[in-house]
């Protein structure tokens, strides 16, 4: 038996080294995160501050505060035990922390760069003209095109791959497998190859620019992983419960409907919130097939804004830009807490 | 109560045939146990009973009506299944009273129903968690209630108490044949635990590789089993097969030859299988050695190197009368006596050293 001192020496060993591997983590995870934050972050500055063009001192000015905040925090975590001293001590950092940028941007913020949202004719007031005509669509037009697509996209691809997924994963029939390994084929080719013919195919249904031939052809890019994914999380419903329902008087739909869909609800939350990103996002279609301004979206709305109007004003665009991920990050935050439950094929524990 | 009858019931699944032509027929009222190894069948005959399946060929009954064609969710049949298959986003109380709801029984009737059963399988202080909340035991007990409260004619138990640790076990088994006499419902209970079979049914049916070997009580099974199978399968520590050859009506035996002890022919090769707890060590003609012995509580398991071969004795008592090394003498007092070939077993004696 080691005497106590060299079990103390022991503890205390461990200790540092624990220390050491998380500072080390945090270290990359700082570093590795700051070229994706440092944009985002730019893009917000300047939406809230930039008068007609862009400039990087309110930038600065926020980094000079944030990035000592953020080194602080980390010591904080590392050297701090947990608990309610480390909390009190973060709150009081994140108190100095706001104070610094008030001190530093509080001048400097307005809310200007917004007039878009409630003068419809803001493009035209703009210096210079719009290439393509006048009379831009408001903005809220080019919000709910997006909002309508991204709907009614989701809707038909969360229906579709979860009938699929679970025909897929509990029926046998010919050909089986061989339509599982197109669903993964499909997905692999690249949407963009498939521009032209898409664009020959809406053009000869008639459908070229309207919000249906984008509504579909988002569906069917989307759909093949969709299933995959559905069949995935029915493939880890068991057997039984759906025996069991039906020998405890279900028929089989209603055994589906009460019994099996409430065990894959967070595969089926996860496939409607990627496909209303996917349509909220989407540009490569709503490019090609949209062309009357009414049918614009905000991706269209966010382009036509930049590239056509003499002079651009980055300070407006990048509050369009703003405005056109809030909703992605609404979404994201109030259902991520499920999404993370998530693993592939199932649910974790 | 139901009867149910089998009628050259058949099930193939493509090309595997888990199921041969079977016909059974259990009585109102009874608990009957289907016992053998993993694989054999016994879940997909319960699955042909509860309409999850339907039958290749063949016809089942209930009450003497056909009922092939009957879906599951009308046969009225209460199943608990191995995994218990509780529904994991429903309560207790819900899980127990779906059969109900499904039913559309009353709200008021229904709850007083579910009250009713939960007390009857000891949940109702559970009746709020979730499944994921239980142990096992619990799961088992919630599974059950959920079985009986729709008051099925058949009851079905898929391995009910595979997943429960020793203790529990011993204790389910007691509760599910008191519920099961409370109730007086027909109940097939599906194992291959052979200890669960005799101790809780009335008749076992014991199956192998599709087929049935034999159907009858545990005594019948035990002491005139059908066939080697079935000799083997019941019974612990398993029972001695020796195999041997038989000539002028004697049977020979290793170095020994033993008078036949019935009239009628014998075929060429035989096996004959001694119980474990028929030998007496210290006794007998036939000389031996101990090689090996197992303390189990109360008594001991000798293995024996014999004129006829090796044999597994089993003597009470909990302190050792021999140790490895020692020679001894035996015999045994009855014996079951095989045809080699076909593997059933003769209608005779077996042979008993005199
Ligand atoms: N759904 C199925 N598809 C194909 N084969 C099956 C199916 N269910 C059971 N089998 C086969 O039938 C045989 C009997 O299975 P089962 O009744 O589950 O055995 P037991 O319950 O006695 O362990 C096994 O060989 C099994 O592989
Ligand atoms: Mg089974």
């Amino acid at each position: 038996m080691p005497e106590a001192a060299a079990w103390a020496d022991l503890a205390a060993r461990t200790r540092r080294r624990r220390l050491l591997v998380d500072a080390t983590l945090w270290t990359f995870l700082l570093l590795g995160s700051l070229p994706i934050l440092v944009p985002y972050l730019w893009l917000l500055t300047v939406a809230l501050s930039g008068r007609t063009g862009a400039s990087t001192t309110v930038l600065w000015g926020t980094l000079a505060v944030l990035f000592p905040a953020l080194l602080a925090w980390s010591l904080i975590r590392l050297a701090l035990p947990e608990g309610r001293g480390q909390r009190r001590t973060e709150w009081a950092l994140a108190a100095i922390a706001l104070f610094g940028l008030a001190i530093v941007t509080g001048p400097h913020l307005h809310l200007d760069n917004w007039r878009f949202l409630w003068n419809p004719l803001i493009a035209d007031s703009l210096k210079g003209a719009s290439g393509v005509g006048t009379k831009f669509p408001s903005v809220w037009s080019a919000f709910f095109n997006s909002l309508l697509i991204a709907s009614a996209q989701m809707v038909m691809v969360v229906t579709v791959a979860t009938l699929a997924g679970y025909y897929l994963s509990r029926f046998a029939f010919g050909g089986r497998e061989a339509y599982l390994q197109g669903l993964l084929v499909l997905h692999a080719f690249p949407a963009m190859t498939l521009v032209i013919p898409i664009f020959l195919l809406v053009y000869w249904a008639g459908l070229l620019d309207t919000r249906l031939s984008v509504i579909l052809v988002i569906v069917a890019l989307e759909l093949p992983f969709a299933i995959f994914v559905m069949k995935g999380f029915f493939d880890a419903v068991p057997w039984e419960i759906e025996m069991s329902a039906m020998a405890d008087g279900c028929s089989r739909r209603r055994a589906f409907l009460l019994v099996v869909l409430p065990q894959v609800k967070v595969g089926v939350l996860a496939v409607a919130v990627f496909a209303f990103l996917r349509g909220w996002e989407e540009y490569v279609f709503t490019r090609t097939l949209l062309i009357e301004k009414a049918n614009w979206t905000m991706s269209l709305y966010l382009f036509w804004m930049r590239e056509d109007v003499m002079g651009t004003d980055y300070a407006m665009v990048s509050a369009i830009g703003v405005f056109y991920v809030i909703p992605s990050i609404v979404l994201y935050t109030a259902t991520q807490k499920y999404l993370t439950q998530m693993t592939i094929g199932g649910i974790k524990g | 109560m139901a009867t149910v009858e089998l009628d050259k019931v058949e099930k193939r699944f493509g090309e595997v045939v888990a199921l041969e032509p079977v016909d059974l027929a259990i009585r109102s009222g009874e608990f009957l146990a289907i016992l053998g190894p993993s694989g054999c069948g016994k879940s997909t005959t319960l699955f042909l009973l509860a309409g999850i399946y339907a039958p290749s060929a063949g016809e089942i009954r209930f009450d003497g009506v056909r009922i092939n064609e009957i879906e599951a969710k009308d046969r009225n049949v209460g199943i608990v299944f191995q995994s218990y298959a509780l529904y994991p986003h429903m309560t207790v109380a819900q899980n127990i009273g779906f059969p109900l709801r499904l039913k559309r029984v009353p709200i008021d009737e229904s709850k007083r129903r579910v009250e009713a059963i939960a007390r009857l399988v000891r949940v109702e202080e559970l009746l709020d968690r979730k499944p994921a909340q239980l142990s096992g035991g619990q799961q088992q007990r919630v599974a059950l209630a959920r079985a009986l409260v729709k008051e099925p004619q058949l009851l079905l138990l898929d391995e009910p108490l595979s997943n429960l640790d020793a203790g529990l076990r011993l204790a389910m088994r007691g509760e599910i044949r008191r519920l099961q006499r409370e109730l007086g419902v027909t109940t097939v209970l599906v194992t291959h635990d052979q200890i669960e079979a005799v101790t809780m049914a009335d008749r076992i049916v014991c199956m192998s590789k599709g087929r049935i070997e034999q159907i009858g009580t545990a005594d019948d099974l035990y002491a005139r089993p059908a066939s080697l199978f079935v000799a083997s399968f019941l019974g612990s520590p398993p029972i001695n097969l020796v195999e041997g050859t038989a000539e002028d009506g004697a049977v020979r035996l290793g170095e020994r030859s033993f008078a036949a002890n019935g009239s009628g022919p014998l075929p060429q090769r035989v096996v004959v299988g001694i119980r474990p707890e028929a030998i007496r060590l210290g006794e007998g003609p036939i000389r031996g050695r101990i090689l090996d012995g197992e303390p189990h509580g109360r008594e001991w398991i000798w293995l024996v190197e014999s004129e006829v071969g090796a044999l597994r004795v089993v003597e009470p008592g909990a302190a050792p009368r021999h140790r490895a090394g020692e020679q001894v003498v035996l015999g045994w007092s009855e014996s079951l006596l095989f045809d080699a070939a076909d593997e059933r077993r003769l209608q005779m004696p077996g042979p008993v050293p005199s």
